[in-house]
């Protein structure tokens, strides 16, 4: 485990509130995605705690984070876990550390650039650009599309604002953010 | 009454619920105002991505909501409802992220004064529909589903774990609401749709604890919960249980017919269980 004196997560919102956990883990048993964590919450806050940054920063854990905000209500010193998992994935992002083999950094990016180029999400086009890169999932979910299609749920046109460079643009203006996450 | 409604994405392939939304509303006269020109609140990802993106990207929704004249913007999914909050909650909180957020509004020629209180339609509905004066559906016994995000993190509309308003609206609008321990418990969200196997046992569990308790149907109120719960039963062997919008059950008891409400899209059939005398 290496050692890092310069903290790269110093400037998440809130990050000082781990110095209250408590090691109960509560969060890692709360967390419905934990079995496929390689540090579940309780041991990441520790690895942060402890300084093991290069440890952190190439982890997996926020990306198997749902949002279900289970950890989060349930933290007995009213950790913010949920909020400091979306950050440690944007300090993350920005230092280009994630793991290379994880499927779900190229699913949101997928979504994300559905957005800037439509304003919306069409999911099919999502599912289309990700399986670019992972040709077996997206295979494997033909059948299911094919349902759906029978079911008039599968719509394969983009859905657009009325001015989808409007939506570019604030992607721009937002795109060389040094802004704290 | 009139709304400012934000459908969101997936409210238009999902399985009924925009059919059911719109009947149900039309009956009740509740006018359904969609924020013109919407785009994708940025979900779960885009807060992960960039903070002051993912917080712009709500917000135009709050200066359009402005524009329009109305106070409240409501919402039927559950991951907008949260996201929207989460940005609300931060613009209220953070002065310096929200004179940020306000240069790129203005850069698009919108301006933000004032943050509207994001509700879900569940709330509205729960106010607008009538108790029911029918015995039609109170033989039809119904697990109500509430995903994550609704009572998450906030928990100020009902209990984070342990919600009970869905099963308070399915009771006053006729329906046998069965107990059961996995209304909060996560589908496994976007995760499920590339974990599949990985996230099948999150579904399974939901399904079977309902199926266990008694429940003929699922009640859902949200689109991703809908399609997990719904996709996850036809790989699987489990118990098959309807995966129904509230919206189309509050039809059903307004006496609405199942195919004004869309309820031929469920992947598992509703037929059966629905045909009533």
């Amino acid at each position: 485990m290496s050692q890092n004196d310069t903290n790269p997560f110093s400037t998440i919102a809130h990050l000082e509130s781990i110095n209250q956990c408590i090691q109960c883990g509560t969060c890692s048993g709360s967390c419905p995605l934990a079995d496929l964590m390689d540090h579940a919450p309780r041991e990441l806050f520790a690895l942060i705690r402890e300084g093991a940054y290069e440890e952190v920063l190439h982890s997996n854990t926020p990306w198997f984070c749902v949002s279900c905000y289970a950890c989060m209500v349930r933290c007995p010193r009213e950790i913010p876990v949920t909020d400091l998992m979306y950050a440690l994935k944007e300090v993350i992002t920005k230092q280009g550390t994630a793991p290379q083999n994880l499927k779900m950094p190229d699913m949101y990016q997928a979504f994300s650039r559905n957005i800037k180029d439509t304003g919306k999400v069409t999911e099919s086009l999502v599912m289309a650009r990700y399986g670019m890169k992972h040709p077996m999932d997206a295979l494997k979910n033909i059948p299911l599309a094919i349902k759906m299609q029978m079911r008039g749920r599968l719509e394969l046109k983009a859905q657009k604002v009325a001015d989808p460079k409007s939506i570019a643009r604030l992607f721009e203006l937002t795109e060389t953010s040094k802004d704290k996450p | 009454m009139k709304i400012c409604f934000y459908p969101g994405c997936s409210f238009a392939t999902s399985a009924g619920y925009k059919e059911s939304t719109e009947a149900v509303c039309r009956k009740l006269n509740i006018e359904l105002n969609e924020i013109p020109d919407w785009n994708c609140c940025g979900a779960t990802v885009m807060f992960g991505e960039n903070k002051l993106r993912a917080t712009a990207l709500a917000a135009r929704h709050f200066a359009l909501v402005q524009t329009m004249g109305f106070e409240d913007l409501v919402t039927g999914c559950n991951a907008c409802y949260a996201t929207l909050r989460k940005a609300a909650r931060l613009l209220t909180e953070d002065q310096e992220l929200f004179q940020k957020t306000q240069e790129v509004l203005q850069n698009l020629g919108l301006k933000l004064d004032r943050i509207p209180k994001i509700r879900h339609l569940l709330e509205v509905l729960m106010e607008a529909m009538p108790d029911s004066t029918s015995d039609r559906y109170k033989t039809l016994s119904v697990g109500a589903y509430y995903g994550c995000q609704l009572t998450r993190p906030d928990q100020d509309l009902d209990k984070g774990d342990y919600p009970e308003i869905l099963e308070h609206f399915l009771d006053r609008i006729g329906f046998s609401v069965k107990e059961h321990s996995a209304r909060t418990q996560c589908c496994g969200a976007s995760h499920a749709v590339i974990y599949k196997n990985e996230c099948q046992g999150l579904s399974q569990r939901i399904i079977r604890e309902i199926a266990n308790k008694g429940a003929e149907v699922i009640a859902t109120i949200c689109p991703l919960c809908q399609f997990n719960l719904d996709q996850a039963q036809i790989q699987d062997n489990g118990p098959r249980l309807p995966v129904t919008y509230f919206t189309q059950l509050a039809g059903l008891a307004l006496g609405l017919a199942p195919a004004e409400l869309g309820l031929n899209k469920l992947l598992v059939s509703a037929d059966k269980v629905l045909t009533r005398p």
